[in-house]
């Protein structure tokens, strides 16, 4: 073979090669801890599914890093002076994942089937008079135009739209049913479509070549410019922690979102590593049932709050991640203020006093754990240690947590260790807890002085109007102990040095969009 | 006899899963579910009737080959179980028949040179191995040939149907593993079983007539020391094929186990009604094949 010969073959080969490597998606790994439940957005859903849909999906408004709220689809909403009307103007040249232009009468369909009770939509008893207030009528009265009516007016109507259990009450394209009205798939607005879901193994995403980022410079939260940069985001289910670990280290995985703080540390010692630690809305705390025979006495509830040396518990739950959080609005809300940052002094010889003066005498408190969710448990046997100095008697009674969903739901406990999922207004935190415990066993806070502070709350749209409320709110819940607040939890991701852009939030839901891989073959 | 007795299965499967506290519709729902919406869960998945109708409903479908859909996913129980199955079986028939044809041999030998430097080295292995945790051994494997050395995935799984080659990447992990656990206990009951043969008389005659002692073995001593070992790889088939769940969680295959896991977890009933079902008709039929394969190994035992 003559030289002239070579050097074309040689050259061939490398374009092939350069052909095929400029061909080959850039693909990100992310582990999830179980597989989702369905495609249908906000209606056959849990977190996993959220996370995945809420990257296919997006609604009018959506939460912030902050977990304030703003427009997504919209480009602007305005609200009628009476709190009754909400004017969202959508932004042009959007379109869906099928090519289509995104309409109001769009929105309008979308709405109508989220809130008729056929579709079974999570967050139907926010918008239907079984919340806050009810959507009288939703109106396209133009393309671009969509007017939302509500009964009454109400504070939390954007907030429980952007909700991500609620799918960020996602846009869809009617092509998302089948002739026959049952689910097909979902075709949403957002900057990944769904490629291919293989149960009980992984869910793929690939990008939408043709997603209408917002104007924006970077994403922000659920909103901003979303631009995709990776081809394709494969979320493979990996529900042992150890495995998912492994596949860490392996390469197996890019991106574990959600992993433990023991775990963090462990992994933050290995090179090619890197870590995103973000505070997040989860409340853990212990409740007490406030009609139990010896814990109805607020002395003794109390003697348990300052029985706790939370910033010793706090680190040692946390790794160190976290602060102690003594009020119902986490630290990462943007009502956190200096008032919610008021709390309990752990105060030994207080709560032995308080205990003598109630007339305690040792009496055996039983507190519900269980180990599916081991800072639950880590938290009892921390709560039960440190009471046992002042003189208090905890057991701790171990259940599954479905039993102890249950004991909750019922109210049937007198104290456990428990953790509220994220809400993202102050209002839904409150609302979460406060309530009348004939009607709702569940709530913990059964104080109608509280119940009327909280429905002015959810009524008033202004949020400085609403931010003294909410300081009485925790003032008042200080006082009468229904629950002890410890600690808001953390999202620690953990990814390989080729990511970049990844950054956990508030949220504690993974985003794909904005992140990109790292050319490390060079 | 099988449909009496299926039929009490049932009621005992339907019953036991219900005396489970924990609610599937408060489960979906979790801590934010006001009273309405777990009523209206409730009512959409058939659990606002009582134990009895529910009952009735359910076993209605069930003879009619419908084991209904499942709470979690939708999806019908039945094409869930027949693909789940379909990993777990191919797992386990392949490690313990890998087990059966290294344990088997193993433990002849084991017998023939017994109270032996080989017999003691053999023993010592397969106890060793039958005490080893399935899941540590597991993640043993993973972390050498998945992070180590890079050979193997360790995450996912490719059914054989799409990519033949690339699906033995992600099963031989999971086959090793339990391969070499099942080893263990039937090396041991193979050594058992050929001991106590190899003392009868009919042995010392076979030898005593000049016969090799691989003649001995294999010809008489294999088949009937075999037999409590058939029985014995039976039982374990029976336990396996009903889900290998820690091991499909370790290496993350969709079984039949791991689906029943999540299933008790998220009280998704009719799953986990089909799944113990489907469970306890494996075992009574591997039980029947054994049975019915006996008389091959020992002839003295007719059906």
């Amino acid at each position: 073979m003559n030289n002239y010969v070579k050097t074309a073959l040689a050259v061939a080969l490398s374009a092939c090669t350069f052909s095929m490597a400029v061909a080959q998606d850039k693909v990100i790994s992310v582990g999830l801890n179980g597989d989702i439940r369905s495609t249908d957005p906000g209606v056959n859903r849990d977190d996993n599914t959220d996370a995945v849909m809420m990257h296919i999906v997006e609604g009018l408004v959506a939460y912030r890093e902050d977990t304030s709220v703003a427009p997504m689809l919209a480009s602007a909403v305005a609200v009628s002076p009476d709190g009754l009307r909400y004017t969202f103007t959508l932004r042009d040249g959007v379109h869906f994942q099928n090519g289509q232009l995104l309409t109001a009468k769009d929105v309008q369909w979308t709405w109508q089937r989220y809130l008729d009770p056929k579709t079974q939509w999570r967050c139907l008893a926010e918008f239907d008079g079984r919340g806050a207030a009810k959507i009288v009528d939703v109106a396209a009265p133009d393309a671009n135009t969509v007017v939302f009516t509500l009964d009454q007016a109400n504070g939390l109507f954007l907030a429980a739209m952007a909700r991500p259990d609620c799918a960020g009450s996602g846009i869809l394209h009617p092509d998302s049913l089948a002739a026959d009205g049952s689910w097909r798939a979902p075709i949403g607005t957002g900057p990944f479509t769904l490629g291919k879901w293989q149960k009980g193994q992984y869910v793929e995403l690939e990008r939408f070549k043709a997603y209408s980022p917002r104007a924006e410079a970077t994403a922000d939260g659920y909103t901003g410019n979303k631009q995709a940069f990776v081809d394709k985001v494969r979320f493979e289910v990996i529900p042992d922690s150890a495995s998912a670990k492994a596949a860490l280290l392996s390469g197996g995985v890019d991106l574990l979102p959600d992993v433990t703080a023991m775990d963090a540390a462990q992994l933050k010692q290995v090179k090619n590593l890197q870590v995103q630690v973000s505070p997040i809305m989860t409340i853990s705390g212990l409740l007490f049932q406030t009609r139990d025979p010896l814990l109805k006495d607020v002395r003794i509830r109390r003697a348990v709050a300052l029985s706790l040396d939370y910033s010793q518990m706090v680190a040692a739950l946390s790794d160190g991640l976290s602060v102690p959080n003594n009020s119902i609005i986490p630290t990462a809300s943007p009502y956190y203020d200096s008032t919610a940052h008021q709390g309990y002094t752990y105060n030994l010889d207080e709560a032995r006093r308080l205990l003598k003066e109630a007339g305690y005498r040792g009496e055996k408190i039983r507190m519900l754990v269980n180990k599916r969710y081991p800072q639950m448990f880590d938290m009892g046997l921390l709560s039960q240690a440190m009471t046992q100095a002042a003189g208090l008697n905890i057991e701790m009674e171990t259940l599954e947590w479905g039993t102890q969903l249950e004991r909750y739901q019922t109210g049937s406990y007198q104290m456990m260790s428990f953790s509220y999922s994220g809400r993202f207004d102050a209002a839904q935190s409150y609302e979460s807890v406060i309530g009348d415990k004939d009607k709702e066993p569940r709530k913990v806070w059964d104080n109608p002085e509280a119940l009327a502070i909280l429905r002015e709350a959810q009524r008033e749209v202004d949020p400085a109007k609403r931010r003294p409320l909410f300081d009485q709110l925790h003032t008042l819940m200080l006082k009468d102990v229904p629950m002890v607040v410890i600690y808001n939890g953390t999202a620690i991701g953990v990814m390989g040095k080729r990511v970049e852009g990844y950054r956990s939030w508030p949220v504690a839901k993974p985003r794909l969009w904005g992140v990109k891989l790292a050319d490390t073959s060079k | 006899m099988a449909v009496p007795t299926l039929l009490l299965i049932s009621v005992i499967v339907f019953a036991l899963i219900r005396l489970i506290p924990g609610d599937p519709a408060l489960l979906m729902l979790g801590d934010m579910a006001d009273p309405q919406s777990l009523a209206d869960m409730r009512s959409s998945l058939g659990l606002d009737h009582s134990v009895v109708t529910q009952y009735l409903i359910w076993i209605k479908s069930v003879l009619s080959g419908d084991l209904g859909v499942s709470i979690s996913s939708r999806q019908p129980v039945l094409d869930l179980l027949v693909e789940r199955f379909s990993v777990s079986a191919t797992v386990v028939l392949v490690a313990v028949l890998l087990a059966t044809l290294l344990a088997v041999p193993v433990g002849l030998l084991a017998a023939w040179k017994q109270n032996s430097a080989m017999d003691l080295g053999l023993v010592v292995t397969a106890t060793l191995l039958l005490s080893v945790p399935s899941f540590w051994l597991g993640l043993l494997l993973l972390y050498v040939f998945g992070i180590q050395l890079g050979w193997l995935p360790v995450i996912g799984y490719v059914g054989f149907g799409s990519d033949p080659m690339k699906a033995l990447t992600y099963v031989v992990l999971p086959i090793v593993t339990l391969t070499l656990v099942e080893f263990g206990a039937i090396a041991r009951m193979a050594r058992a079983s050929t001991i106590e043969v190899l003392r009868l008389e009919y042995i010392a005659h076979a030898r005593a007539k000049g016969l090799s002692e691989g003649a001995v073995l294999w010809k008489h001593a294999l088949r009937n020391a075999f037999a409590p070992t058939w029985t014995l790889i039976g039982l374990i088939l029976g336990n396996l094929l009903g889900g290998i769940a820690v091991l499909e969680t370790v290496f993350t295959l969709p079984g039949i186990g791991r689906l029943m896991v999540d299933a008790i977890f998220s009280r998704d009933y009719p799953v986990l009604q089909g799944c113990l079902l489907l469970i306890t008709c494996i075992y009574v039929l591997v039980n029947l094949l054994v049975d019915l394969l006996y008389p091959l190994f020992d002839p003295r035992v007719k059906l």
